[in-house]
């Protein structure tokens, strides 16, 4: 069943000068469509600036977009004003990067956790305690936590008070924003054991945005490339990694370091993210792209499937895979 | 040869309100010319301390109590400041984490990289600009003359970060500490970055110590590894031979729980948290958290022994 439909989304963002005047414009996300079935994850994955946290707010309806649409459970929220928004946003949950700015400092993990039962009226007031303590022991936690202030905690365990309530309201789906990108990698495995036990007792749909393949190889069933706004390659985790279709795809493969000596180190792709507020003519990748010919640079592609499963947006997809380092990814020790 | 940098039973503890921290605890390592020491290990086991403690740079209440230090055989412990100040910048340099931070923004780039040479090399102004046009050059920053003219906040991280290496490089360092170089980079550019520095240390055999908690970013980039936890080495060796045979427990946690492109599989992990070093442990600092704790293991701290040669361990199953 489709939990989630996203159709042709585009948000922009005015520039402005010292003086007020608008001066450009940045075009966050373009022509973002994606569906998301329940109990499944889709990972979002590019670098810096490629707009995946926009994103995220975008289908929140944290911010509004230009053009596009937003259906949840076939209902569709792209106008919905922030009061008509709150039943829907009970069953859409956030979970930040930062575990350490997105709890509230004078607030008890109590307090934390049981204002969204009160504010939902999700249990009655007597039985508000006991939910609160069901929800510390299922992120692994203990009632004894209760009574404590954030800062009395590590990142890790800050990073399940911050998943205990996103599920205190039961939702549906939840946007894992680079969720385990601040953690240590023991800490890092734990949540990502976590994340993915809650989701299969909860039956729960996540679209997780991180930038780091592995990580989100590890975790997705789906994985959508972005690169300056723009979603360049969609497919499943395992084809991604072993056929990927974009260039950029498999540039960030490449760039991927394996904890391996006797592997060869990753190859560097040439160049910087260009700016968004003045990107490249036709493909957006041209510049710093091995395959790129004359018409990358005078016709941008569109986003074209190639199989049931796999969309790709590059004119020479059938070519891409010649600088794919050979790796025995999943190779033990 | 005697090995560029030998680091010899480091103590460096905090004298903290709530107790004593014992953040670098016995802490022993050598590096030769041309050579990259890893030290790997999470927020808080003193990887970053003990890269302080060579530069003499600890922050309050921090205070190296033991050890010696020698960089091409001479004491670092017990320098004046006045010699100590000169060894930074000069002999040891260091990058950082956050290329942003560390910059000044309102100092133009040529000023912040002239600043160094005119200080440790008595370069006049204009010999020092020239110097650093030719050492962004060298970092890889095309339009070097224009960039020198240029503020921080003008860059990209990626070109901050290689701002940040022509600084340390500027007085051509026998040590380059870098700390956690490309964690706050993204992935394309921490590849580019991380040839930046392989190759520079090539041409200039210098001795790197390279902090980094990411295993990959080690594998691909270091000749010896030390694996730190709570303060301590707990084990020392070739990256080859701790990646094909770890044998500390912490270690083989570590590798086994990072997530592998092509592996969907669930992630083993690591039990607990680090324990609280205020508190006056005995015996192992990994035995809460240990896999399979032997006898000795709850009163006796194990020593970091020789296993095999060049790969040390401190566990009582060896």
């Amino acid at each position: 069943m489709t939990l989630l439909e996203v159709k042709n989304l585009r948000k922009s963002f005015r520039i402005t000068d010292s003086l007020g005047r608008t001066s450009g414009q940045l075009v966050a996300v373009d022509n973002f469509s994606i569906t998301l079935k329940q109990g499944e994850t889709l990972g979002l994955v590019g670098e810096s600036g490629c707009g995946k946290s926009t994103t995220g707010k975008l289908i929140l309806k944290l911010l509004q977009p230009d053009v596009g649409q937003i259906f949840f459970n076939g209902d569709e929220l792209t106008h919905l004003s922030s009061k008509q928004m709150r039943p829907y946003r009970r069953r859409m949950q956030m979970i930040f990067q930062d575990p350490f700015s997105s709890l509230n400092p004078r607030m008890t993990i109590g307090t934390i956790l049981s204002e969204p039962l009160l504010i939902h009226r999700l249990a009655p007031p007597r039985q508000v305690r006991d939910r609160v303590i069901e929800l510390l022991e299922k992120v692994g936690l203990t009632a004894e936590h209760e009574q404590r202030y954030p800062h009395e905690f590590s990142g890790g365990q800050r990073q399940r008070i911050g998943i205990a309530r996103a599920l205190a309201v039961e939702p549906q789906l939840i946007i894992a924003d680079e969720p385990v990108s601040a953690l240590d990698l023991s800490v890092q495995a734990q949540i990502l054991n976590l994340l993915q036990g809650v989701q299969k007792e909860h039956d729960l749909s996540y679209l997780f945005i991180a930038h780091d393949l592995a990580v989100i190889e590890h975790v997705s069933d789906r994985i959508a490339v972005m690169y300056l706004g723009k979603i360049v390659e969609l497919t499943s985790a395992t084809e991604l990694y072993k056929k990927p279709c974009h260039p950029y795809t498999e540039a960030l493969l490449n760039a991927v370091p394996v904890p391996d000596p006797n592997h060869p180190r990753p190859t560097a792709l040439a160049g910087e993210i260009p700016s968004p507020i003045n990107p490249p003519g036709g493909c957006y990748f041209h510049p710093r792209c091995p395959y790129a010919d004359n018409l990358c640079k005078q016709q941008e592609p569109q986003l074209l499937k190639i199989s049931d499963e796999h969309q790709v947006a590059c004119h020479h997809a059938e070519q891409v895979g010649r600088y794919l380092l050979q790796k025995n990814l999943a190779q033990e020790f | 040869m005697p090995p560029r940098l030998v680091v010899k039973n480091l103590q460096s503890y905090f004298f903290t309100r709530t107790g004593l921290i014992k953040a670098v605890d016995d802490v022993s390592f050598t590096i030769d010319q041309g050579e990259t020491l890893a030290l790997v290990g999470e927020s808080g086991c003193g990887k970053s301390m003990t890269a302080l403690s060579l530069l003499r740079l600890l922050p309050e209440p921090g205070r190296i109590v033991g050890g010696e230090i020698t960089l091409d055989g001479r004491d670092l412990l017990h320098l004046p400041d006045v010699e100590m100040r000169r060894i930074r910048g000069n002999d040891i340099s260091m990058i950082f984490q956050e290329p942003m931070t560390s910059l000044n923004p309102v100092l133009r780039i040529g000023e912040q990289i002239a600043e160094v040479l005119r200080l440790h090399q008595g370069d006049t102004k204009q010999q020092a600009l020239e110097q650093a046009a030719e050492l962004l050059t060298q970092v890889g920053i095309s339009d070097p003359g224009r960039r020198l003219r240029n503020y921080p906040h003008q860059l990209s991280g990626g070109q901050r970060q290689r701002i940040m290496i022509a600084i340390a490089l500027a007085c051509d360092p026998k040590l380059l500490i870098a700390d956690e170089p490309t964690t706050a980079l993204d992935v394309t550019i921490q590849a580019q970055i991380m040839d930046l520095l392989l190759e520079l240390k090539q041409q200039r055999q210098m001795a790197t110590l390279l902090i980094s908690h990411d295993l990959g970013v080690v594998a691909g980039n270091a000749d010896k590894l030390a694996v730190m936890y709570a303060g301590q080495i707990v084990e020392a060796g070739t990256v080859k031979k701790i990646f094909k045979n770890p044998l500390h427990p912490y270690t083989q946690g570590l590798l086994q729980c990072i997530p592998r492109l092509g592996q969907q599989q669930a992630l083993p992990t690591i039990p607990g948290q680090l324990p609280d070093l205020r508190e006056q442990l005995e015996g192992c600092l990994f035995l809460d958290r240990c896999s399979g704790p032997c006898a000795p293991c709850g009163h006796q701290l194990p020593k970091l022994e020789e296993n095999e040669p060049n790969h040390w361990v401190r566990c009582w199953r060896y």
